[in-house]
């Protein structure tokens, strides 16, 4: 078992009588890259911000490698952070504005020149660094912000949406270079993100947000395959959520409109007649009329759509739309809406989960 | 269109005769000191008066440490307003508003009501407290200025994310004012400074009643007295202000770079 660096207990932050982070229990290892994810308004900022200092927790306690640092003022806590907006100092140049945070920490100039040259390497910016930040494109500024935040050696590296304000490939190519460096330096890292996708191919581990609570925390795959619950699965991904009634417990047996399947896992303490949800990721499965699946559902297509490498087809099963994509082939005759189809697919990719 | 431009030039037109030819004539009038001829004898004039320069010096002195009380107080408390207590601007509006709607006459009352010699703080006992008091109240005169100046200068630049950007990197609030805040509305500053420096020039009441020898008062002595010099100095005067405003302008081209404004 890797080594606990990070550990917030029972936090909660109230803004007046609005509860916003309601007691986040969460620990993480040293060298971790852990993603927030959540939809606007969950508290990810908000967690973020008691862990820089800039919030106050209405209770709860934040631990850095074992010493408890809720009530240190930021500019003791010895962090480094990068902003959404980038907040570089426009008064500076590149070098000034990554030699800050060292001149502050009262280091000799001999030290200060060749660690801002380093981290400019760090960051391929080296030949920008007379340049003010206003002569700089958003994604060199944000390049420039981690440098920034990376120089005086921080404990920790919390990012809040560092992306978002990005066009879309710059945004791919920067967070790829991030999750470089953070796994070259091995610092703990948090960072805030709204993208599913941004959190899923960077993290080590994802926290999913939901209305001020951990809904689950795992592993990027761990996330996707098996979300905990019904939110998860909505939000993270493109699952498919298909009501269902519980037709057998002790046979593990469901009702899909018309079709009864058999779960692979147990089904618990429910009984036969109640509802619940099962989740199936679009991928899996096939049309194929040959019996490769254990089990399968049979509807009628709505929509079918060429997305690239992918078809996306929609068909309906009880009144459940259901998604499911194949790859794209030269020779491919897509569904047509009003099709009868059979999708098969192995009776462990269907999930059951928690509303 | 073409209908348009013809009346905005006319207008500028009379603005100009408005403004121009008032200066022409007293231009005229301070070279007609000798008599049939026009000469530079009232500039000679007020050059060779010690008064001139004792008064303009004096008050030269007196707008600089104004400049510094203001920029002292003025520029943590926008930013504290600003960064914590957002819901106190408006007071701050209205406060800073009051030295334009309070003719300055009953400051220096209060004044001296309150520090003459014969009180608890006799400030007016001595030149030193007097000259204090006097910049206290050329302060309280310029603050309607200075806070806009300031407040302005505030509002192009993001305060509370630099502040955070600022104090997780270490630093403490006077590195955070010193180094960030205020060479990023220096040129907003610069500004507030000289319409300061303008208000301490040709101050008159307070400095009077104080019975300071500052250069408002000596140019009504000599108005008074004179026929030609008032308007060889006020020729003068407009030159320097145009002086100070042109090297306003050179400054700001050499003060740091702020944000792109886009
Ligand atoms: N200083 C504050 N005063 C009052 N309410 C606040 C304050 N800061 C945040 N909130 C509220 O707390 C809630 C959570 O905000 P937070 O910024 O943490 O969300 P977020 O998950 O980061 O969302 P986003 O993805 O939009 O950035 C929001 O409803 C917001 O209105
Ligand atoms: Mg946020």
């Amino acid at each position: 078992m890797a080594e606990e660096f990070l550990r917030i207990e029972k936090l909660v932050k109230a803004f007046g009588a609005n509860q916003v982070v309601k007691s986040v229990d969460l620990s993480f290892n040293k060298g971790e890259f852990i993603s927030l994810l959540g939809p606007s308004g969950c508290g990810k900022t908000t967690i973020l911000r008691m862990i820089a200092g800039f919030e106050r927790p209405t209770s709860g306690n934040i631990f850095v490698d074992g010493r408890e640092i809720t009530n240190l003022t930021p500019n003791r806590r010895n962090i480094g952070m990068v902003f959404q907006a980038y907040a570089l100092f426009p008064n500076m140049t590149v070098f000034d504005n990554v030699a800050f945070g060292l001149k502050v920490a009262g280091k000799p100039k001999a030290e200060i020149a060749p660690r801002v040259a380093e981290m400019l390497k760090l960051i391929h910016l080296e030949q920008l660094a007379d340049r003010y930040p206003y002569q700089m494109s958003g994604g060199q500024q944000q390049r420039v912000a981690l440098a920034r935040a990376l120089a005086p050696s921080p404990r920790m590296l919390l990012l809040d949406e560092p992306l978002s304000a990005l066009d879309a490939k710059i945004r791919v190519s920067l967070r790829e270079q991030i999750r470089e460096i953070q796994q070259n330096l091995g610092i703990t890292t948090v960072f805030v993100t709204h993208d599913q996708e941004e959190a899923l191919s960077i993290s080590d581990r994802i926290v999913v947000m939901n209305a001020g609570r951990a809904d689950q925390v795992g592993t990027p795959s761990d996330i996707y395959n098996r979300p905990a619950t019904r939110f998860v699965a909505s939000f993270v991904g493109t699952l498919n959520i298909i009501d269902a009634t519980v037709v057998d417990p002790a046979a593990n047996t469901i009702r899909i409109g018309d079709g009864v399947i058999t779960l692979r896992e147990p089904i618990g303490a429910l009984k036969g007649g109640d509802k619940v949800s099962v989740a199936l990721r679009p991928e899996a499965g096939s049309l194929s009329e040959s019996a490769t699946g254990d089990t399968a559902l049979t509807g009628t297509v709505v929509s079918s759509h060429f997305l690239g490498s992918v078809v996306r087809t929609k068909f309906d099963v009880g009144g459940n739309q259901i998604s499911f994509d194949m790859f794209n082939a030269p020779d491919k005759v897509l569904p047509q809406p009003g099709e009868t189809v059979t999708l098969r697919f192995a009776a462990g990719d269907l999930l059951l989960i928690k509303d | 269109m073409k209908q348009n431009r013809l009346w905005a030039w006319i207008i500028i037109a009379l603005a100009a005769i408005y403004f121009i030819v008032p200066l022409i004539a007293t231009f005229i009038f301070s070279l007609r000191m000798r008599r049939g001829v026009l000469s530079f004898d009232s500039y000679v004039s007020v050059f060779s008066d010690p008064r001139f320069f004792s008064s303009f010096g004096y008050s030269l002195g007196i707008g600089a440490f104004t400049i510094v009380l203001g920029v002292l107080v003025v520029v943590p408390a926008v930013y504290y307003v600003r960064l914590r207590m957002p819901w106190l601007r408006p007071v701050m509006e209205f406060v800073t508003l009051l030295p334009l709607v309070i003719p300055a006459l009953v400051l220096v009352y209060g004044y001296i009501r309150l520090y003459n010699s014969s009180s608890w703080i006799p400030f007016t006992g001595s030149v030193i407290g007097t000259d204090i008091l006097l910049i206290c109240a050329c302060m309280t005169l310029a603050l309607p200025y200075m806070y806009r100046a300031v407040d302005t200068g505030m509002r192009t630049i993001d305060i509370n994310t630099l502040t955070e950007a600022a104090q997780i990197l270490g630093a403490s609030q006077w590195t955070i004012l010193s180094r960030i805040v205020f060479p990023n509305i220096f040129v907003a500053v610069l500004s507030g400074a000289f319409l300061t420096l303008a208000i301490v020039i040709g101050e008159f009441t307070i400095a009077s009643l104080l019975n300071r020898p500052t250069f408002g008062p000596y140019l009504v002595t000599v108005g008074t007295n004179r026929a030609y010099e008032p308007s060889a100095l006020a020729i003068i005067s407009l030159l320097v202000t145009w002086g100070a405003m042109g090297m306003i302008q050179l400054l700001a081209r050499f003060a740091p770079k702020t944000a792109r404004k886009d």
